[in-house]
């Protein structure tokens, strides 16, 4: 019960939030200089048509007015048409979100299935040539950008090795199954064309492997610092008096309490990514949507960039509430101190 | 019990290191693949980038068509035409069937027509205030008649794409058009009703484009031309190196570093294709803003650009370059063009000597040299610039701006910076299309005309070469137009841009690798039918 209120009260800010996003980025959208008009039109067209394009686009209208207009077509779920892609915005987004939001999530799972183990190791091996390698390992994955890491993966092991794909989400020829969720591999599965799920997952290794590397070497750190903090306390040598094995201690008392920070920076991590993916679409020629969210900022695409800001908020607000149920689902004092 | 998950995982591992080469194999058709920088718009009313042209010139046909390595205007949609004053009669060929399997006819010229200026994007502004009316008196016959004598129409006509009229109005979702709705857009966004020599089999704006040969077309497509066409958008161009190493990518685009394609070239079964005469890169003088609303001070301006040193910069290779002298505003080939136009010459003494002319002091100004983010080519010829601008007593200062701020700063004169390096490609083969949108006075304003001349007698000029009909006395016009623009020094006419492009060897691209083939119109060099898959 106590939960529940805990996430009422959650999704209420979260909303609130998104709000408020939506109408800071309505303004600065249109305080980025040029004109949308003439930079979608060309520098023949005229005078007039340029016009003509700014009553379509109502951006004659007093902004408070545009504002209202866009909160009543964003309740019949239209984002307006895309001056960069001259198709509406939510058919670019629904035909990209999926792309980066499956990259987004192979990079979470190496995040947290690699990082966290590999903390967990230094942690439990501390100050060994074990610890002192997996901290290495994860000060190169946090200092080194995610571009860097995408064109020494591609280069490597697709250029000179040749093991993985070199761009792109499936090969050509492979067959596509109908869309269900969007996600390619879910979908393939679904559909049982496991062909096809495999030549998804060779493709996206090398570019989710190349997003993870910052946050796999944060969720190691986090981690092993949270962890050697926890294996200081007292309970933890009164397990091992009690000759509790040392992959019970791990587990069972270690893990739990020090997951508690890192769960909430992995969360942050992961919808950051969403944002971030841009360099790494770039270069795996990954059809995603941050590649499309850069585009229309260059090109001052006014409803293409509240439409993408907007999505990449959610998306944020939604994971942090995620999380923060999560944490105080394992952490009650959370949820009793908001109360 | 302990559980043991190595065979397992050793053996997916296995199986993604594989390939799992269980995905189907293509099928013997030749495919060609090429890519491009920017996305792609199918629908030929607002077709207007490179990317778009391409796909533009493949999928739809026109009227006419400009002759390879030429300047004439040739039948094409139209078999014959007439011009009677104002009035333009088109007789159209009785053999044309859209991709639907329906005839075209006049009816289809005239929706087409239609259509683009209710739209009122892309290549509209070519036709805006210029078509008074549209008849057609029976089904091969098309009159348009103009509202003044405006000769660059014929080569304005190769951006009017002729779309199924039945087939898009078949195809109408909900939109501002009242019973014509949404006009087709989100029809013709996402497929083709075109006579074009390919179909557009699938099409996302901002990943691929896949294009197949169409058996129907009016012209035929030869067997050795590519079967299917997937044109791919906005690759790094790290990826695009590797892609084309290794030989999944037959084309690359002309956007990328030099220093990548000499690379590339260096591969076995690379080559590099060019394409010159159809675009320009101008280093503009804003003719507004002093002191460079002096003729003098803009004279010692174009002394003081190291022509040579840039030229040399422009190198590909040691035969290729992207770049090579300017004469004047046109690129040599366009009709008007005249390669006895002086090319410019770096010269600081004959700079200073222009200065001591120039009413300005240069102690009392800051020169404001801009480029556009993005374009490294353009911050060295800036620095080149300041360097050279200090040696004759200028201060200056570099401005980076984004795309849209320069749109912006464009807008007005008081705004525009001293300097902009610029470039631009002939949208159509009429060097008006060129000529007015940079020069002409009621043009000003955009990112194209940031040199505001804003002079009545090259206005004048430009309206002469509009209203005049007789190719000859048209091109004489723009001969002089273009020595009057070198002589009050408008701009800087750094080079004329040269596209380079890799090609892989199991492609002949005539437009690109043969002498003489080149058509002087954006996008329209890529038309798959000319190519030939080895």
């Amino acid at each position: 019960m106590n939960l529940w209120r805990y996430f009422l009260g959650r999704l209420l800010g979260s909303l609130l939030v998104l709000f408020g996003v939506s109408i800071l980025i309505f303004g600065v959208a249109r305080l980025i200089p040029g004109d949308p008009a003439r930079i979608a039109l060309g520098p023949m067209a005229t005078a007039e048509q340029v016009e003509m394009m700014r009553e379509r686009l109502r951006l004659n209208e007093p902004v408070v007015v545009q504002y209202g207009e866009f909160v009543r077509d964003l309740f019949r779920g239209d984002l307006g048409i895309s001056l960069y892609t001259k198709r509406p915005v939510t058919s670019d987004i629904l035909s990209t979100l999926p792309a980066t939001f499956e990259l987004v999530i192979a990079a979470a799972l190496i995040m947290t299935l690699i990082g966290v183990p590999l903390g967990i190791v230094a942690a439990r091996y501390r100050n060994s040539g074990v610890d002192r390698a997996a901290n290495l390992a994860a000060l190169l994955g946090v200092v080194t950008p995610s571009f860097v890491w995408a064109i020494f993966l591609m280069l490597v092991f697709a250029f000179a090795l040749d093991i993985f794909p070199i761009a792109g989400r499936v090969s050509r020829g492979a067959e596509l199954p109908p869309t269900v969720t969007g996600l390619l591999i879910l979908d393939s599965a679904i559909a049982g064309l496991w062909p096809t799920v495999f030549d998804a997952l060779r493709h996206i290794v090398l570019p989710a492997f190349a997003l993870a590397m910052g946050g796999l070497g944060t969720a190691a750190r986090l981690t092993r610092a949270n962890m050697s903090e926890v294996y200081d306390r007292q309970y933890i040598q009164l397990a091992r008096a009690f000759a509790y094995t040392e992959r019970e201690i791990a587990y069972k008392y270690a893990l739990r309490p020090a997951m508690v920070p890192t769960l909430t920076i992995l969360g942050l991590d992961f919808a950051i990514m969403l944002g971030n993916a841009f360099l790494v679409e770039m270069v795996f020629a990954w059809p995603g949507m941050a590649r499309y969210g850069v585009e229309v900022i260059i090109r001052k695409d006014l409803n293409g960039i509240v439409g993408t800001v907007l999505v990449i908020s959610a998306f944020f607000l939604i994971i942090n509430m995620i999380i923060d149920i999560v944490v105080a689902y394992m952490n009650p004092r959370i949820r009793y101190r908001d109360q | 019990m302990t559980k043991s998950y190595g065979p397992l995982v050793t053996a997916a591992t296995a199986l993604l290191l594989s390939g799992f080469t269980v995905v189907a194999p293509l099928s013997a058709q030749t495919v060609l693949r090429l890519d491009e920088h920017a996305i792609g718009e199918i629908d030929p009313a607002k077709a207007t980038d490179y990317a778009d042209s391409m796909i533009f010139y493949n999928i739809y046909d026109t009227l006419v068509i400009p002759a390879a390595g030429g300047t004439d205007i040739l039948p094409h949609l139209a078999e014959s035409w007439t011009i009677d004053g104002q009035t333009y009669t088109f007789t159209l060929r009785d053999d044309v069937q859209f991709h639907s399997g329906n005839m075209m006819d006049s009816e289809d010229v005239a929706f087409s027509i239609e259509r683009k200026m209710t739209l009122g994007q892309g290549f509209s502004s070519l036709f805006a205030g210029v078509i008074e009316s549209v008849e057609t008196p029976d089904a091969r016959t098309v009159s348009i008649t103009l509202t003044e004598p405006f000769a660059p129409f014929l080569g304005s006509l190769v951006r009017l794409a002729i779309v199924d009229q039945d087939a898009v109005l078949e195809n109408l979702a909900e939109g501002d058009y009242g019973d014509l709705g949404d006009y087709g857009q989100a029809y013709l966004s996402s497929t083709t009703a075109g006579t074009g020599a390919y179909t557009v089999s699938s099409h996302n704006p901002q990943e691929l484009t896949v294009m197949e040969k169409n058996p129907n077309y009016f012209l035929g497509v030869p067997a050795e031309a590519p079967d299917t066409v997937e044109l791919q958008y906005a690759i790094e161009p790290a990826t695009l190196r590797a892609l084309i190493t290794r030989g999944e990518l037959d084309i690359g685009d002309q956007w990328m570093a030099p220093e990548i394609k000499a690379a590339v070239s260096a591969e076995e079964g690379v080559s590099l294709g060019q394409v010159a005469g159809i675009s320009s890169f101008y280093l503009k003088l804003n003719n507004q803003r002093p002191p460079l609303d002096d003729v003098h001070c803009r004279r010692a301006f174009a002394h003081a650009y190291d022509y040579d040193a840039i030229l040399e910069q422009t190198k590909v290779t040691e035969g290729i370059a992207f770049g090579r002298r300017a004469h004047g505003p046109l690129p040599l080939g366009v009709l008007g063009s005249d390669e006895n136009i002086p090319a410019g010459q770096f010269d600081l003494d004959a700079a200073r000597a222009e200065l001591a002319k120039c009413q300005y002091d240069p102690s009392e100004y800051e020169i404001q040299l801009n480029w556009v983010a993005g374009n490294p080519i353009q911050e060295r010829i800036q620095l080149m610039m300041q360097l050279n601008l200090g040696e004759i007593g200028f201060d200056t200062t570099i401005t980076t701006t984004p795309w849209a701020m320069f749109t912006e700063l464009a807008a007005t004169a008081e705004r525009t910076p001293h300097v902009s390096p610029v470039n631009f490609i002939l949208t159509t083969p009429d060097p008006d299309s060129m000529l007015f949108t940079m020069y002409h006075s009621d043009a000003v304003g955009t990112w194209a005309s940031v040199d505001w001349v804003m002079n009545e007698e090259v206005d004048a000029m430009i309206e002469a070469g509009r209203t005049e009909t007789d190719p000859a006395t048209r091109a004489a016009i723009y001969r002089d137009l273009g020595h009057r623009l070198v002589e009050d020094q408008v701009s800087v006419f750094a080079y004329e841009l040269v596209g380079v492009f890799p090609i892989r060897d199991v492609v002949h691209v005539p437009a690109l690798q043969d002498e003489g083939r080149t058509y002087a119109v954006q996008g329209m060099n890529f038309m798959f039918r000319e190519m030939t898959m080895n």
